[in-house]
């Protein structure tokens, strides 16, 4: 008989732990400990054999509570094991971090399905098409926004294997290098936050969610970074294996307007205003405001920024201590943080700006732009408010002050607001600047460019920041800020859906039409996702019902004691015990998957840490960025399988786990300069917490 | 047989997509929750409790689903290289040593949890007046209640399947990943794939 390359890694695996339980146990006197440690070697065995995990923890779980019950007292033994058993299930049904899991998965499907990824790509390839390997970094930056909003591994790879693989292979660039884009990009959603791992990390450690999506960011900013850089590097390294894009893939078709007007002069905005004067016979006024609104967008938004910070910093004393305690430490740092603790203020303000998708659809009028546009009005409307300089300051200042104040001697002190921070002035100039030098670039190509960022990149990114936002600056729990971005997925897909079935309706035909069948499209996709939602969370909901009374037993047979007093015996160094964890997770990562590793093997390590005086929360966001590699590592890599699933026949398996390699190793580099310099994840969170 | 299989099939899947309807409810209710506090100023005492409910409810009442169209994880390091009738063996063993055991004990202890909580009328105690718990707990005996019938039916799977090496059909579903679903989402052809495949080929040539 013939048995396959895989099977004979899997089948000496498996021997190879069946022979170390053989031969170190010790057999003559074994210690209800080392019943433990063979419930854990077998544990692996067990998954390895392909039953589902759940269940394999559950039977084993109640077998092995059963046996240590028995040895202390046989009668009550089989009593004790059901009372155990249904209290921890019963545990993981009321447990208030899971909760948001199902939340967040829903989420997922529903921003999928808004179909809205095609745009998002198209989008970010014209945008960055002078970029040097310019289709992979659309790839990658596509991935990670996508990828972090959905969350989805799965779909991810397979939609950017339809969308993005094609066009890098039709442009000429390595099949390697492209596979190893598109995998790599699928599988930063993990990391990024708001994902589903942490919360799972959080619900089995006990961490805050919080914390960890506050630590988890810029780690997860900085591995897509390194992605990038080394994509960029590459392309300008080695040219030939991602040739720069032709002319024509780079043109960018502009409307008629755009093409009457650019005849002008190549300057949009100049454009713009000249024709606001004297718009061309041909051109009406109303599109021309229009366009110049769109163009304006930025600006509105930089000023609603800054009123919005200013509000913040100065608002009267009572108000600081509470609201914004963020930005008064960062006023006691260096400028160069305080401008970036300026700039995370977005997220508290973008809270209410998952709504707005819902008045693009109320309203739903001509525009492309149209939903972006309405989010920005009632903002833009605000600032002029609050940053009116002096007098009417005062007066506007007053009375809100005095309403939140009543006690006589505060509100006589309420009113004046705090003299403005040196760096919101630093900020204010930099953001000048950049506008300055963004608006000196605004040709009629990148107004086009920008429009279609505006639709597609920005209600996506904003989003994510508003529930990420919401979440870390503590202004909702992680499994409210779940439901408002369910709903506001949910409003997502409605405009997406809408705005394409209303374009889809053939001239002179009635355009009700096209609200039918976009309502009989969201009612299937509705249906879809709840369907999908329940399998994912009861996938791993049960999982951790398998997992509570599995590591229940594994607590009451002492093998959590045993593997305590071997660690302690071998004497290492923190920093020891942590690269020997890392590796363990990390090989563990090549045959099983991160809900495994997570739900059976972390309640084992996180005793462990206060030993070696490891916070649980770096050591989770040194996971989170291990597990990473799970993804990608041969031969359960997922990611390279759902590629294959829709490359063209001539890509080998091979090529993919390749092309997979260099990103792989980019993730060992981010996992150690996380561990060289725990800033990166930690710096906001102690910001923000402690 | 197969008759009757798919018709337990239908009824855990029916079960199933009754109860993911309340993930619907669940985010409805957590979003007006949310816009009740901050904008009415109105918090509900009970909103927790019933939050915590639903995704119990939601999740429990799907497991049996799950394995009606084979979601459980599962290890896929070698079972996918097995035949199908090495994969039965496996299977039906493993049902019977672990899925019977651990789910019949999961009923049996959810029985008399339940029980327990009917007798003393049990109300939540997050809150002052919180609201009855021993619906929820009824869910617990139920859902594994599904759970061991549809484990039955995986079991006559099994021996089907070693019967005549080959695994009996299952209902459709949908699918996380359905290819076909996504080409159409981004107006992919498979012609168009097939076509790519000639600047693979030309790329191994240039070699």
């Amino acid at each position: 008989m013939k048995i396959r390359r895989e099977l004979w890694f899997g089948f000496s695996l498996m021997a190879l732990i069946l022979l170390t339980i053989v031969i170190f146990m010790p057999w003559s006197n074994m210690s209800s400990g080392h019943l433990g440690l063979l419930m854990l070697a077998l544990i692996v065995v067990g998954i390895m054999l392909g039953f589902p995990t759940a269940f394999t923890l559950m039977g084993m779980g109640v077998f092995f509570a059963w046996l240590a019950y028995r040895s202390v007292n046989p009668d009550l033994a089989m009593r004790q094991v059901l009372d155990l058993f249904v209290q921890r299930s019963y545990g993981v049904m009321s447990n208030d971090v899971l909760i948001a899991v199902p939340l967040f998965v829903f989420m997922g499907y529903l921003v999928e399905r808004a179909a809205l990824i095609d745009k998002l790509f198209r989008a970010l390839h014209l945008a960055t098409a002078r970029v040097p390997g310019s289709l992979a970094v659309a790839t990658i930056v596509t991935c990670a926004i996508f990828a972090t909003a959905t969350g989805i591994v799965g779909a991810v790879v397979t939609l950017m294997g339809l969308l993005a693989f094609p066009a890098m292979l039709k442009a000429g660039y390595n099949v390697k290098v492209s596979a190893g884009a598109v995998t790599a990009g699928g599988c930063l959603g993990i990391l990024i936050p708001p994902s589903v791992l942490l919360i799972v990390y959080g619900a089995t450690a006990g961490v805050s969610v919080v914390q960890l999506y506050a630590g988890a960011f810029f780690p997860g900013i900085m591995l897509a970074g390194l992605y990038l850089a080394y994509v960029i590097v590459l392309a300008k390294w080695r040219p030939e294996l991602m040739p720069p894009l032709p002319e024509e893939q780079r043109h960018v078709p502009l409307p008629a307007v755009a093409q009457r007007l650019s005849q002008r002069g190549k300057h949009a905005l100049a454009g713009l205003f000249s024709a606001v004067r004297s718009s061309p016979p041909d051109v009406s006024k109303r599109t021309v405001l229009g366009q110049l609104f769109v163009s304006l967008t930025p600006l509105f938004a930089v000023v609603a920024l800054l009123g919005m910070m200013w509000h913040l910093a100065t608002v009267p004393v009572i108000e600081v201590n509470t609201a914004g305690l963020g930005l008064t430490t960062g006023s006691s740092a260096d400028t160069k943080d305080e401008a970036s603790t300026g700039l995370e203020a977005p997220p508290a303000e973008s809270g209410g700006l998952s709504e707005p998708p819902a008045e693009s659809t109320a309203t739903p009028s001509s525009g492309v732009a149209e939903p972006p546009k309405e989010e920005a009005k009632p903002e833009a409307a605000a600032p002029p408010v609050t940053s009116t300089p002096a007098g009417s300051k005062a007066t506007a200042g007053a009375p809100v002050a005095e309403s939140k104040a009543p006690d006589a001697t505060v509100a006589a002190v309420a009113p004046a607001r705090l003299p403005t921070p040196d760096w919101l002035w630093i900020t204010l100039c930099i953001s000048v600047v950049v506008l300055g030098i963004v608006y000196f670039l605004w040709t009629w190509e990148r107004l086009e460019v920008f429009k279609m960022l505006l639709t597609s990149f920005f209600p996506l990114a904003l989003l994510i920041l508003a529930v990420l936002g919401s979440i870390v600056f503590g202004l909702a729990t992680p499994t409210e800020a779940a439901a408002v971005g369910a709903f506001g997925g949910f409003l997502l897909a409605i405009a997406y859906r809408f705005i394409e079935h209303w374009r889809s309706v053939p001239k002179g035909k009635p355009k009700s039409a096209a609200i039918g069948s976009s309502i009989k499209e969201l009612g299937s996709i509705l249906k879809d996702s709840s369907f999908l939602t329940a399998k994912t969370s009861a996938m791993v909901c049960w999982l951790f019902i398998g997992s509570a009374i599995f590591s229940a037993a594994f607590a009451l047979l002492g093998g959590q004691e045993l593997v305590e007093k071997w660690v302690l015996s071998l004497d290492m160094t923190p920093i020891q015990f942590m690269i020997l964890a890392q590796f363990i997770i990390f090989i563990l990562g090549w045959p099983l998957e991160w809900t495994e590793i997570i739900v059976i093997f972390m309640p084992i390590f996180i005793p462990l840490l206060p030993h070696f005086n490891i916070d649980p929360l770096f050591f989770g966001l040194l996971v989170a960025l291990n597990l990473q590699t799970a993804f990608l590592s041969p031969p359960v890599a997922m990611a390279a399988f759902y590629l294959k699933g829709v490359a063209p026949p001539h890509v080998t398996l091979n090529q993919i786990f390749a092309g997979m390699m260099p990103f792989m190793a980019i993730q060992v580099i981010a996992l150690v300069l996380l561990y060289v310099f725990p800033g990166i994840g930690l710096w906001l969170p102690h910001t923000l917490y402690k | 047989m197969q008759k009757l299989l798919l018709t337990i099939d239908k009824i855990s899947t029916f079960i199933g997509h009754t109860f993911s309807w309340f993930i619907v409810a669940l985010t409805l209710l957590i979003s007006w929750e949310v816009f009740s506090r901050y904008a009415l100023d109105n918090p509900h005492a009970w909103a927790f409790d019933v939050m915590i409910m639903f995704y119990g409810t939601l999740f429990m009442m799907a497991g049996a689903y799950t394995l009606s169209v084979n979601g459980h994880v599962r290890g896929d390091v070698l079972y996918g290289f097995f035949r199908p009738r090495t994969q039965a063996i496996l299977d039906l063993t493993l049902y019977i040593l672990f899925f019977i055991p651990g789910v019949v004990a999961l009923v049996w202890a959810g029985y008399y949890y339940a029980a327990d909580s009917w007798r003393i009328n049990e109300h939540s105690n997050i809150t002052a007046e919180g609201p009855p718990i021993y619906p929820f707990k009824t869910i617990i005996p139920m859902a594994g209640g599904i759970l061991l019938i549809q484990g039955i039916v995986e079991i006559i799977r099994c021996i089907i399947c070693i019967k005549e090496g080959e695994w009996p059909s299952r209902t459709a579903d949908v699918q996380e990943v359905d290819v076909d679903k996504l080409k159409e989402m981004v107006h992919v052809k498979d012609e168009d794939i097939q076509q790519l495949d000639k600047f693979v080929i030309q790329q191994e040539h240039g070699k």
